[in-house]
């Protein structure tokens, strides 16, 4: 697909309000729908304060994010305004966030981001302002045709796709959303964003957890915590048959499958198999003890279908860089399956998003189970994180 | 779409009579003021003029004005610069001043000053018993504004500073936003310090004026070839100063003028607002407040989006104060009234200028209704 695809519009009448991170990508979003002759505004959320003072929040107002989006929009001539979603983001992304890692697990703020504060507060908060649509710079795509509404699929960059972290948007949010950067390459996105002169052209991409700048989340985490965590004090380190190898900082400052930081000398490489935050437990392994083939999940969300009735062999991706692998999908009530894979995986992280693919379509998501919450048939447990999946542009 | 602009209180649009005259200084022969030829005698004359159109817009002698570089300068100075001088241990602030004042608090603070911080009531009055009663044998220095610039709420400046002066300490009164919308004057106020800036009543930014009374003295923040009587160095902007020279002159002849306009505004709006949505809870309305400021809430939308909302409708106002980047911080003078939190997130102010009309007043009504009515049922 090229630049000259056209642009998704709302329809005549409609305003759409532009999630502006400062980025190329949601600034090429915006500059292809006011050239497509919707009527947009930008708005740039502010989600994080990166420095509180006394006299309240001055010091984050000037983040250059929000100079980049400004001017972004002075070049494609349309308002921009700041709107202050911080509470919001406190309480859904940051403390969710927070409560994972003392308990052990993975979180993904930006699937959380997406499913609370990025679309559905933002649709709420612009109401007032006339705009009955969003977009944001997300390469994925969504087809308005499907049968039973809006369809999300993979964005057309495979190298770029963010569809793994949308699949926590809310159904009815997605009937009032639009993605108009799904259909371009990285390449074309920045070669629109050149012959536009949009400011942010070569601006580099960001990586990391927005609030967490420095990548140090043990140290975030230990800073949000009022009261002394067990989760961020030392424990023992044993191996899988429960033997002392050694001492860890704390759970909350480790992620399954990890190999570093662990402190032991072994003869063969130990990674963290698993995390019991109710013991302060980290239990190390070789590699080999990473391997992951059943797994439960939580929180499902079908984003593109009313469900699944009956079990499934789908693609699965367990984290952002994952390719997906073939595996069954059984459902468990609504919002709750069971994933037996055909290879087990090193890399089965709880608090991670398990996507659910058919080819490039997503059918839903959610977030995978802790250990033994669901009979796992290949008992082994399997890790691996990845960071800043969700980051739009 | 015609624009109606209803943000004065943050600035006014620079007045034609005060552009004209400056252009004409800053396009006519060079001249340092502070030099002894022709050119600059002529540029003397022309500042030497513009301080006394200054001074008397608040009562005090053309000697007394210390040009600065606007509001902010001015309340350093005063605060910083006065306590410096005195070497005092302890000052009394209020809690709803300008950043300017209490961010001048602090470093005093950090210095080792101590700080009285009072808080006013629920209608936004600080109560001038509670500032005296705070007024001790090492005060310093009282600083009260004279009109709050969220709420126009007008403090009991006079009732204070006879008191604290009693008492032996000086008085200041961040009188921004004050000046050019009421009579202000330094003897009948009876304060030692007086802040004011040119371009909130339509002179140019970037030019504020501390008036230091005969007598007071406070330790300079910017040092070097002693001009402004060695209070504030540095060449004076004579351009500018001739501006907010003209435009205080404006302000003061057309004080009542003026201020009719926005009184009539305000009261034409406010009348309405209540007819039409009458969900809406209006701050500090039941006190004295300079004419043309309304801080009102409209409960369930916040007035991140409202201001939005407002400006894609052609309309121009504030959420709280005007903040650098125009993200709004939760204001701390309505939380020091009790505010709650929800309505302070929702409140936006309109303020009003000597040209608004009676029928911006209604249009303004409308749109806020056009608005409101975009929310669901539970937030109308």
């Amino acid at each position: 697909m090229s630049a000259d695809t056209p642009v998704r519009v709302p329809p005549a009448g409609e305003r759409v309000a532009v999630a502006m991170s400062g980025g190329v990508d949601s600034a090429v979003a915006a500059s292809l729908l006011a050239r497509a002759g919707a009527d947009v505004v930008g708005v740039t959320l502010k989600l994080w304060c990166y420095g509180d003072t006394d006299l309240g929040d001055r010091a984050c107002c000037s983040l250059s994010a929000i100079d980049d989006a400004r001017r972004t929009c002075d070049v494609i001539g349309i308002p921009h305004f700041v709107l202050d979603l911080e509470s919001h983001f406190g309480e859904r992304v940051i403390d969710r966030f927070v409560d994972d890692y003392l308990a052990g697990r993975t979180p993904n703020p930006c699937v959380l981001c997406n499913q609370h504060v990025k679309f559905t507060a933002l649709l709420e908060r612009v109401r007032p302002m006339g705009a009955t649509w969003v977009a944001t710079g997300h390469h994925a795509r969504l087809d308005p045709r499907g049968a039973n509404g809006p369809e999300l699929r993979r964005g057309a960059d495979a190298g770029k796709d963010q569809s793994y972290a949308l699949w926590s948007v809310p159904r009815d949010t997605l009937r009032h959303t639009l993605l108009p950067v799904g259909e371009l390459s990285k390449d074309a996105v920045r070669a629109h964003a050149h012959e536009a002169g949009l400011p942010v052209a070569s601006k580099a991409e960001s990586q990391d957890i927005c609030f967490v700048p420095d990548g140090d989340y043990g140290r975030f985490v230990a800073g949000r915590v009022e009261v002394r965590a067990p989760a961020l004090d030392p424990g023992p380190i044993v191996d899988v048959d429960g033997r002392r190898l050694g001492t860890h900082a704390g759970v909350a400052r480790y992620t399954v499958g990890q190999r570093r930081g662990l402190g032991i000398a072994h003869e063969e490489p130990l990674y963290v198999v698993a995390i019991d935050a109710d013991t302060n437990t980290l239990v190390a392994g070789p590699r080999a003890a990473l391997a992951r083939r059943g797994f439960g999940v939580n929180e499902v969300n079908w984003v593109s279908v009313p469900g699944l009735a009956d079990e499934r062999r789908l693609g699965i991706k367990i984290r952002y860089r994952h390719p997906g692998t073939p595996g069954l999908v059984r459902p468990l009530g609504t919002d709750r399956v069971e994933v037996v894979l055909e290879n087990p995986q090193d890399a089965v992280s709880p608090g991670q998003s398990a996507v659910f693919y058919d080819g490039d379509l997503v059918l839903g998501g959610g977030v995978i189970a802790d250990r033994g919450e669901v009979a796992s048939p290949a008992g082994v447990d399997a890790g691996g994180e990845e960071r800043g999946q969700g980051a739009s542009g | 779409m015609t624009r109606v602009y209803l943000d004065y209180n943050a600035t006014a649009p620079l007045d034609p009579g005060a552009a004209d005259a400056m252009v004409r200084v800053a396009a006519g022969a060079a001249g340092n003021p502070s030099s002894p030829h022709a050119e600059g005698r002529a540029a003397r004359r022309a500042l030497d003029e513009a301080r006394a159109r200054v001074a008397a817009l608040v009562g005090a002698r053309a000697d007394e004005v210390v040009f600065t570089g606007g509001g902010t300068e001015s309340d350093n100075l005063a605060l910083l610069g006065a306590v410096r001088y005195l070497r005092a241990s302890h000052v009394v602030i209020s809690s709803i001043e300008h950043p300017a004042v209490l961010a001048a608090a602090e470093r005093l603070e950090a210095d080792g000053v101590s700080v009285s911080r009072i808080r006013p009531d629920a209608h936004g009055v600080v109560d001038a018993g509670e500032v005296i009663d705070a007024i001790g044998p090492r005060t310093g220095l009282v600083s009260i504004m004279l009109a709050n610039n969220e709420t126009g709420v007008i403090q009991p400046v006079a009732e204070i500073a006879r008191a604290a002066r009693s008492r032996g300490a000086l008085v200041h009164t961040d009188a921004v936003q004050a000046a050019g919308k009421m009579p202000v004057d330094v003897d009948d106020l009876g304060v030692d310090l007086l802040s004011i800036t040119a371009h909130k009543f339509h002179g140019p930014g970037g030019i504020g004026a501390l008036v230091v009374r005969e007598g007071t003295w406070v330790e300079p923040l910017v040092i070097g070839g002693g001009q402004e009587r060695g209070l504030r160095s540095g060449t004076s902007p004579v351009a500018m100063a001739v501006g907010f020279g003209v435009a205080a002159e404006v302000a003061r002849e057309g004080l009542d003028a003026h201020a009719a306009a926005r009184g009539a505004f305000t009261r034409r709006f406010e009348a309405r607002l209540h007819e039409r949505l009458p969900q809406v809870v209006l701050h500090g309305a039941a006190v004295d407040r300079i004419p043309g400021t309304t801080s009102m809430a409209v409960p369930g939308v916040p007035a991140d989006a409202l201001v939005a909302a407002l400006d894609l409708d052609g309309f121009a106002v504030s959420a709280g104060a005007a903040c650098a980047t125009g993200a709004a911080s939760p204001s701390h003078v309505l939380s020091a009234m009790g505010v709650d939190e929800a309505l302070i997130r929702s409140t936006i102010r309109v303020s009003a200028g000597r040209t608004s009309t009676e029928d911006e007043a209604d249009a303004l009504v409308d749109a806020l209704v056009r608005i409101t009515a975009r929310m669901p049922e539970a937030a109308r």
